[in-house]
Formats: C-alpha cells, structure tokens, sequence
C-alpha cells in the first residue's frame, strides 16, 4: 500500500533565521489514519504542514502525494492542494470574505469547478461541519466556534484526501473541541487522515491511533498513542507530566 | 458602523436583489438633483423615511439617527451658502461684529433651503440603501455591474478587514488600559500612539498569514465565489414607478 503523503527528510530555515526550522524531518500518513502532532513550541509542527501543503519549499528532502514528488508549480502546486487541506490556527487568517457561503465557496471555484457542483460541495460540506444554517450569516457575527467550523468547512468543500489541522482545538470549550473532533472522526470513517497538530495531551491520547511527536525540527518518533504515552523519555520529551 | 451593519443583515428586505433596492435609491437621487426643488427633496427624505420604515422595517428611530449624524456636516457647509461674510458694510438683514459684517439675503436662502433639502433628500436615499443592504450585496452588485475584478477583491477584503481589525484593536486598547495606559490625558495620546503601529504591524502580519491560507485553498488570480442568491419582488417595480410618477408630479408642479 502507498502512503497517502509522505515528507521525506526535509529541512527548512526560514529567510533571515540562524536555526533551522525543519533538520530532516519525516513523516508518513496512510489513508484513514487519525494522528496527532505533539512537540513544544518551535518543534516545527506548523512549518512541516506548511510544507506538506507546498506552501514552503524545502531546501532538501522531498513532499510526496499518493507516491507522486510534489512539483512546485502552478498547476503542481494545485494538485496537491486539491488532495491536502490545510485548516489554520486563527480562522480569521482564513476567512477572508464577509460571507459564510463565499467564503467555503472559494476553494471549490478554485478548482475550476461547474457552479453547481459548487453549491453541492458547499452545502454537504456546511452540512458537515454543522454550519449549514449559519451560510447566511455575515462572517463578523459568528463565535469563535463558528467560524472554525466554517473554515474547516472552506477546507473541506475542496474534498482533500488529507486534512492538516494546526491547534484547531486550543482556546475551544470541551463541547466545542468535542464537536470539532467528531467533525473529523466523520472523515476518518470516509477514509480521510486527520493530522492534528495540538498541544492538548489528553485529547491527542484519547483520539489518535497515531501520535507523532516533534522535536527541534524532526520527527521523532511516531507510533500508536499507548507506546507514546506510556514510553517515561518521550513523555518528558513531550510535557505529558508537567 | 455596527450598528447600520446590523439593521443591513437583520431587515425584512435583506434578502431582495441589491439591484432593486439600488435602482429606487438611483431614482430618487437621480430626480431629487435633477429637479432641484425643495418640495422634491422633502418628498424623497418621506418616500425613503417610509420605505426604510414600513417596508424593511427598520426602526424609525435608527433611521433618524443615521440622517441626524449627517446632518451636521450638511449644515456647516450651508453656512457658507446662507451667509455672506464682508468688510464692507452690507444691506440688512445683517449684524455687525467689529470689522465683520454678517449678513444674508433671500436668494442666498432660497438657495440654501433648496441645497439643504436636495442633500436630505439624497443622504435619506442612501440611507435607506446602506440600512436595508449589507455591503457584501453592494459588492455583489458592483460586480454584477462588470466593476474590474480587482477593485471587487480590494473592497470584500477591506469589508472584511475592518471587523478583523477592530477586534484586534479592542483586544490591544483593553490590554493597554489595564496597565493603566489611559491614565492622564499625555499617557493616553502615548498609548494610543502605539496602538496605532501596533495595529499596522498585525494588519501587515495577518495580510501575509491571509495569503498563505488562501494559496493553500488554490488562490489564482481573482477570488472567485459564489454568486450570492437574492429575491426579486415585483413590488419593487411598483414603488419604483410610483416613486418617480410622484417626485416628477411635484416637481412639474410648481
């Protein structure tokens, strides 16, 4: 079986920086998988999503979708975006129209879709994520909730077979990060992988099969979460008993 | 701002075509400066203060409050219409101050009377367009109209930009007042010194942010949406036709 996305030993500085952002970093999904990316901050977990999305450009190692090397150009570039979605941390950094509809509306007509191919995609992605009657809403007047799910709705509607989410879950209320967390158990079971990087320990252990930890720009381990959690130097490593 | 945004989203006609709601405003200002009559612009500021209040129910009291906090910048500017300022002394009626004379006369406010009620009549028409259709439709409208694509982005993303940013600045000011930022008139002008780079350091940031995460859902060129749905109302017609029928009726009047 091919793996869905694989990140191949890459390495990244960020222009103007003397650390290295990634030092040969590696990661494989499969299709259906649930994992989570632990690690402190600056570990490097938003920058290697980045990259799996062909937003940064590594200088070394490569970024590969269902077995095909990322090629970094325009029509390269969307085809991965097509097939890997990239939900942010802030939703306002996402949502850049007024309304709910364009808004999830965007990435679809992206992809040179027909408009009412569109509205379907926008609707059963709405339907999802539990927006569907929030689509005529101005974006300013949704909660912090809210405007999560439709931007993960936004992500959705482009149907990616890859989800990267980056701290999604940090500043929910339980009910609210349970919901967003059903939201991807949905997708798993439609054979989506979820990537949740996160640094809520105790969701990260309940929900992944998989957990990834991160440290100093690698991957440093990844396996079920039972091994992770149960393993005395990765948990120091990670802060599972601060 | 908010709350004319408000009543835009929130009115019993928010969901009719913007080109509707734009064409009676169009009628109305259209006629209101090209018949030029007193009689007209107060008929328009009725028909508008009506429309706004009996048919999209707005209240009528936030529709007064849009047109008094216009008002003041109408009549400074009618100052200078209805009064002549001179050295020289001038015919009554008017006032001497020192040197100053002050002083009017019943052209001048013929004239101001008939710019005053031309100016109400088409501020009460754009009122009535801005407190019944959220900007969002504006743009819609304007995009519609074959407006080039890039001044349609530059204005959804300001539209958007103002309520991210003015979240940003509640967010900042509160952190400033509770170390004590406004306490003293200069510690204010300070603070609010730094707020304001502040501010344009996380606009410059967001915008960068802004732009990878759109790349990362296939940015290319123009942002293209959806079109938004709207309903057209045959009754838009009528009050159109009536509209004109009464202003020009008016107008031909006198």
């Amino acid at each position: 079986m091919t793996a869905l996305l694989e990140l191949e030993q890459l390495h990244y500085r960020f222009p103007g920086s003397a650390e290295a952002a990634l030092r040969g970093a590696s990661l494989c999904l499969e299709a259906g998988q649930r994992v989570a990316l632990v690690g402190r901050n600056g570990a490097g977990k938003s920058t290697l999503m980045l990259h799996a999305n062909g937003l940064l450009r590594p200088s070394a190692g490569q970024v590969r979708v269902a077995g095909e090397p990322l090629v970094y150009t325009r029509r390269g570039l969307l085809a991965v975006r097509r097939q890997v979605g990239l939900v942010f941390q802030n939703p306002d950094d996402q949502l850049f129209s007024a309304s709910v509809v364009q808004d999830i509306s965007f990435g679809p007509m992206n992809l040179g879709l027909d408009i009412a191919e569109v509205r379907r995609r926008v609707v059963e992605a709405a339907a999802l994520c539990e927006v569907r009657d929030l689509l005529d809403r101005p974006t300013h007047a949704l909660s912090g909730g809210q405007k999560l799910r439709v931007a993960l709705a936004g992500v959705l509607a482009m149907t990616p077979r890859v989800i990267l989410a980056d701290e999604v879950t940090a500043g929910l209320d339980p009910w609210m990060r349970r919901q967003v967390l059903v939201i991807f158990d949905r997708l798993v079971a439609q054979g989506v992988t979820v990537l949740l990087a996160t640094h809520d320990l105790s969701a990260a252990r309940r929900w992944a099969d998989q957990v990834a930890v991160m440290e100093a720009g690698q991957v440093v381990a990844v396996a079920p979460s039972d091994a992770i959690f149960g393993d005395a130097a990765l948990r120091r490593l990670i802060g599972a008993d601060e | 701002m908010h709350i004319i945004d408000r009543y835009a989203y929130t009115n019993a006609i928010r969901e009719l075509d913007p080109a509707q709601k734009g064409g009676l405003a169009l009628i109305a200002i259209i006629l209101c400066l090209a018949l030029d009559q007193p009689a007209v612009g107060v008929l328009t500021l009725g028909w508008m203060f009506a429309l706004a209040v009996l048919w999209a129910r707005v209240p009528a009291l936030v529709f007064g409050r849009a047109l008094l906090a216009e008002a003041p910048f109408l009549l400074l500017s009618l100052l200078g219409v209805a009064l002549s300022v001179s050295l020289a002394p001038l015919a009554a009626p008017a006032v001497q101050l020192g040197p100053l004379w002050l002083g009017s006369s019943a052209e001048s406010l013929a004239m101001a009377t008939r710019l005053f009620t031309r100016a109400l009549g088409c501020a009460a028409a754009l009122n009535f367009l801005i407190l019944t259709t959220p900007l969002l439709d504006l743009i819609e409208l304007l995009r519609r109209l074959r407006v080039p694509e890039t001044l349609i982005d530059l204005m959804s993303l300001t539209y958007r930009a103002i309520f991210v940013l003015l979240e940003s600045l509640q967010r900042m000011t509160t952190a400033q007042a509770t170390r004590l930022g406004y306490s003293g008139p200069w510690r204010a002008m300070r603070s609010a010194g730094l707020l304001g780079s502040q501010l344009f350091l996380d606009a410059y940031r967001r915008s960068q942010r802004l732009q990878m995460s759109l790349e990362s859902r296939g940015l290319s060129g123009p942002l293209r949406v959806l079109p938004l749905d709207y309903r057209r109302d045959r009754r838009a017609r009528w009050i159109g036709a009536a509209l004109a029928a009464s202003l020009l009726l008016v107008g031909a009047w006198r």
